[in-house]
């Protein structure tokens, strides 16, 4: 079989590891419009519309990139580096995680803190990019968004600790390889701690009751407001980066299955399939919880991230009780 | 020259700075100069000596007999002094290279007087960190409070007096508790060196005592919930470059002294000492960060965060401590690094963002956030500095504060793994306190930076808002540059303090760097690189600026327009965000918890009215002294003096009579 190493000569496994996370940044990349326009053709199934098409993304990116922008004068360099770095962010995320391999491709970065810290530094920008604009509604989002972030983060982390700890290792790759051999000691923690950590998921990908996606001012797109031409697209496409991204973090540790265990290309051929299909089975998946939802008070969402932050609690109890 | 003569160095020039600028204190741009460049040049000295004794591992020490028979002088410069002498020394370098432009605002209000007690002050503080000896660390300890006391009440209105005197009070109730700690470790081992103190092997329950009394003790000075009450008012009151160096730095001698007694001295032998440690760590951090949030002053903000961070401080510290009781030295060993490294970077990030808020509060002349806004365009560098303070507290990759927080992290996650159930249950929950105070802390830094920067202005003063002078922006700029090197860094740095935690635990030290990694012992448990997460960040910004370049919308320049859309209305900088506005979903969430700060605030008044009590019984009681011992006489000389004043009517004849009469008088006596 011809693999990897023949055609690499000198590299090591390391390098090319590392090139196999580059792969996977960009093929999440190329593939975030495509989901994103799969989610909004199944809304509009759920609404009884035709829809856009499953292209019509790359088409809005395309037009948007080649528009014109129009900045508020207040507007200052944050608003304007924010496309960028919230690109940044996000492609060292998708290096890091275990979705192609059962491992993290790039393991100094697949590390549990590492990657809730680099959400962090998407929201910093993300929010403060909002108020940076001068525009009141972009303000509010910032404000909700990073609200929805004291809520969140302590559920990811207690969750992936739990999972962590019963792996042994806050790397990533080191839990989804242990799920992978059913070497968790106890079982019902991890299904626990799954639920918790999907939930957590579901909230920072903006979908419903927390948020609408194609609504503009609501919280997951209201820092929006102010961008235009090539900056939207650029955010736009980030925000699409960003819940790919998310969800195959979700994919890649908790249902590590079917993936490329060696450096071969059939193997990593088969892994990218695999893992293309995972996502569409948890984006349809993630429609349906969707659109069956009605959309919450502002205010009143602490009281349902209690039920995700009581699932990683439980997880954690079941964790310490071992069974 | 040897790291002695290098420190004693320093220490005449410090105390060269402090004298000159008093005596000079009619010129004052003299005075200035004198103070800051001398303290300057003295904490250069400081850092090259104390990197010498890190980087070796090992120090000098040195002791003389001193006056006092009871007590030498000895100094010691191990690891840990070292690191709090280089955390001293690199705040107090950036803060009066600071001061040199930024007192021009207190010219005319005694900037010769300010700059002797600053000397004074830091002075006192490098010698706190090296005395190895109960007298003279109590001594200096107290010359540190004299001196900071003077700074805080420096702009003599009546919230700095009020703040003094509270800090003042407080900080001295509690080093009473230094104190018989001190002289109960005196009491067992005849002698006040800590060499004494430190081969002594205490009973369990006296080492308990002795550990809750310092525990306390170092708290309040530290500023750890709930001892924090003087804190959020004593740093903002002070000039800022002087509020960079109580909140960067003074803060943390109360760790220092809670790691040297609780560590060095006691060896941390009991397990609950370290969870004490932690869940007073724990709570110093949620409630110190939620508080925050909620302040509109932006050095009141600040001095919030620092008692978030010196919770996250304790919080490693005491898991640490955890890890030498239960005989886990890995563990230990990353706590305390964890604690150690935090303590340096917390030292630089809010030194900078002090600064920053002096450079704010020079060029609009207000502390209040809603009155600024739109200050990133003109002064962008202010700004950019800023937001590398903001972007190093929040802990984003791959700065500073991100390392050693990810340090703390993986020693809870060392604490979760082992077989001990009370640390698989309270390494977990520490891990989501500290989430928790991560993501408020993102939160108050995006409305900080947002609100002074970003947007509109917001006040007259904000819209004509100039950049500072140079030297300001070198104090800062040396600041956000350490940021950066402390967090990109990290792999240098951490071995070097993990050599300092193994000279502390008296132990070989834990092996956490291999090339451009770092690893919390065990390679297998996570592994860091913060040098190549920021090249792959400067390579990846390839990608966006590719897809921005190959299509046209570069082409175009972007049209401004004036304002944001505000759905056809006429845009008002009163309609963006306000910073009750933006607290306020968290204000709503957790109102359980600002409910615990509003039964604070009576507790505050409580201490004040009692204070005002004593202060008033004081003044009936002294007088009563005066009235026995001196009343007495004076009234009977008063009595008699009337008396007299009747003889004297002024009467010509009267005199003649009293004439008469004294001749009379002589004559009975001469004729006897």
């Amino acid at each position: 079989m011809f693999n990897f190493q023949t055609w690499a000569g000198a590299m090591s496994q390391t390098d090319l590891l590392f090139c196999v996370g580059l792969g996977q940044a960009l093929l999440l990349l190329l593939a975030a419009p495509l989901f994103s326009g799969i989610s909004r053709v199944l809304r509009a199934k759920f609404h009884s519309r035709r829809g856009p098409g499953i292209w019509q993304d790359y088409r809005d990116l395309l037009k948007l990139l080649n528009r014109r922008e129009v900045i508020p004068a207040e507007a200052g360099i944050v608003f304007r580096a924010t496309p960028y770095v919230m690109f940044v962010a996000m492609l060292i995320v998708a290096m890091a995680i275990p979705a192609l391999m059962d491992h993290s491709p790039v393991p100094p970065m697949g590390d549990l803190v590492s990657i809730i810290f680099l959400f962090a530094m998407v929201r910093f920008f993300y929010s403060l990019s909002g108020i940076d604009s001068g525009s009141m509604f972009a303000g509010v989002a910032a404000s909700r968004e990073t609200t929805m972030g004291v809520l969140n983060e302590p559920i990811m982390v207690l969750s992936l600790f739990t999972v962590a700890s019963m792996a042994g290792s806050t790397d990533l790759g080191t839990v989804a390889a242990n799920i992978r051999a059913g070497a968790m000691p106890s079982y019902a923690a991890t299904l626990m701690a799954m639920l918790a950590f999907g939930f957590a998921i579901f909230v920072e990908m903006g979908k419903l009751p927390f948020d609408l996606v194609e609504a503009e001012q609501e919280l997951q797109e209201g820092p929006l407001t102010e961008y235009s031409g090539r900056s939207l697209g650029l955010m736009k496409w980030g925000v699409a980066l960003k819940q790919i991204v998310a969800l195959s973090l979700f994919i890649g540790v908790f249902l590590p299955f079917g993936g490329g265990g060696s450096l071969t290309w059939l193997a990593v051929g088969v892994a990218v399939l695999v893992l293309l299909a995972k996502l569409l089975v948890a984006f349809v998946a993630i429609a349906f919880v969707e659109n069956t939802m009605a959309r919450n008070q502002f205010l009143d969402v602490s009281r349902i991230t209690f039920i995700g932050a009581g699932a990683a609690m439980l997880a954690f109890a079941l964790s310490l009780a071992g069974v | 020259m040897s790291v002695l003569a290098l420190l004693a160095t320093a220490m005449a020039l410090y105390c060269f700075g402090a004298v000159g600028s008093l005596l000079l204190r009619r010129w004052e741009r003299a005075a200035t100069f004198v103070a800051g460049v001398s303290a300057a040049l003295a904490g250069g000295l400081g850092v090259v000596g104390a990197l010498q004794v890190l980087i070796d591992g090992t120090g000098p020490s040195f002791s003389a007999p001193g006056p006092f028979p009871f007590a030498s002088f000895t100094i010691r410069v191990d690891p840990l002094a070292a690191l709090l002498v280089l955390v001293i020394s690199l705040v107090t370098v950036a803060a009066t290279v600071f001061s040199l432009s930024y007192l021009r605002d207190y010219y005319g209000r005694g900037v010769g007087v300010m700059g002797f007690f600053l000397n004074l002050f830091i002075a006192a503080m490098i010698m706190v960190a090296i005395a190895d000896n109960g007298f003279y660390f109590l001594l200096f300890w107290e010359m540190m409070t004299m001196t900071s006391y003077f700074l805080v009440i420096f702009n003599q209105d009546r919230e700095a007096v009020d703040a003094g005197f509270l800090y003042f009070f407080v900080t001295q109730s509690f080093s009473m508790l230094l104190m018989v700690a001190f002289l109960l470790l005196f009491m067992r081992s005849g002698s006040l060196d800590f060499a004494a103190f430190r081969a002594e092997k205490l009973p369990t329950w006296l080492a308990s005592i002795i550990f809750l009394l310092t525990f306390f003790g170092f708290g309040a000075k530290a500023g750890m919930v709930p001892l924090h009450i003087w804190l959020p008012r004593a740093h903002p009151a002070s000039p800022s470059h002087a509020s960079a160096l109580m909140s960067g730095v003074m803060v943390k001698l109360g760790i220092y002294g809670i790691i040297r007694v609780a560590v060095d001295f006691l060896g941390a032998s009991v397990a609950w000492w370290g969870w004490i440690v932690l869940a007073f760590g724990a709570m110093s951090a949620v409630l110190g960060v939620l508080y925050a949030l909620a302040e509109h002053d932006i050095k009141r903000l600040l001095a919030y965060h620092t008692v978030e961070n010196i919770g996250i401080i304790l919080m490693g510290t005491g898991v640490g401590m955890v890890g030498i009781a239960t005989g886990k030295p890995i563990l230990a060993s990353i706590g305390l690094l964890a604690a150690l490294y935090h303590t340096l970077n917390h030292a630089v990030f809010k030194g900078l963002l002090f600064l920053g808020a002096g450079a704010l509060t020079y060029a609009t002349q207000t502390r209040n956030m809603a009155m600024m806004g739109g200050l990133a365009r003109r002064m962008s560098w202010t700004a950019s500095f800023f937001l590398v303070g903001a972007l190093s507290i929040a802990a984003i990759p791959p700065l500073n504060g991100f390392v050693s927080e990810w340090l703390t992290y993986q020693a809870f996650f060392t604490a979760s793994t082992g077989p001990d159930f009370t640390s698989r249950l309270f390494g977990p929950l520490a891990a989501v306190m500290l989430a928790i105070t991560g993501a408020l802390a993102v939160m108050c830094f995006v409305k900080a930076w947002g609100l002074m920067f970003g947007g509109a202005a917001r006040s007259q003063a904000a819209a004509e808002a100039g950049e500072v002078p140079v030297t300001m922006l070198a104090g800062m700029g040396g600041l956000a540059l350490l940021c950066i090197v402390f967090g990109l860094g990290a792999p240098v740095i951490a071995p070097i303090l993990s050599r300092a935690v193994g000279a502390l635990l008296r132990a070989g030290s834990v092996k956490v760097a291999d090339g451009i990694l770092i690893f919390p012992g065990d390679p297998h448990q996570a592994v860091l690189s913060t040098p190549l997460m920021a090249a792959l960040m400067i390579c990846l910004l390839a990608v966006p600026l590719l897809i921005a370049a190959i299509h046209r919308g570069h082409r175009v320049a972007p049209r401004i327009v004036p304002e944001a859309w505000a759905c056809g209305y006429d845009h008002d900088a009163q309609m963006t965000v306000s910073a009750g506005g933006f607290v306020e979903p968290p204000g709503f969430m957790f109102r359980g918890l600002y409910w615990l700060r509003t039964i604070q605030g009576p507790a505050a008044e409580v201490l004040d009215g009692s204070v005002t009590v004593a202060t008033h019984a004081a003044g009936i009681v002294e007088p009563v002294w005066d009235e026995m011992a001196v009343g007495g006489s004076t009234r009977s000389v008063r009595f008699l003096g009337r008396y007299l004043q009747a003889m004297e009517g002024g009467d010509l004849r009267v005199y003649c009579l009293y004439i008469l009469a004294a001749l009379g008088v002589l004559l009975i006596i001469e004729a006897r």
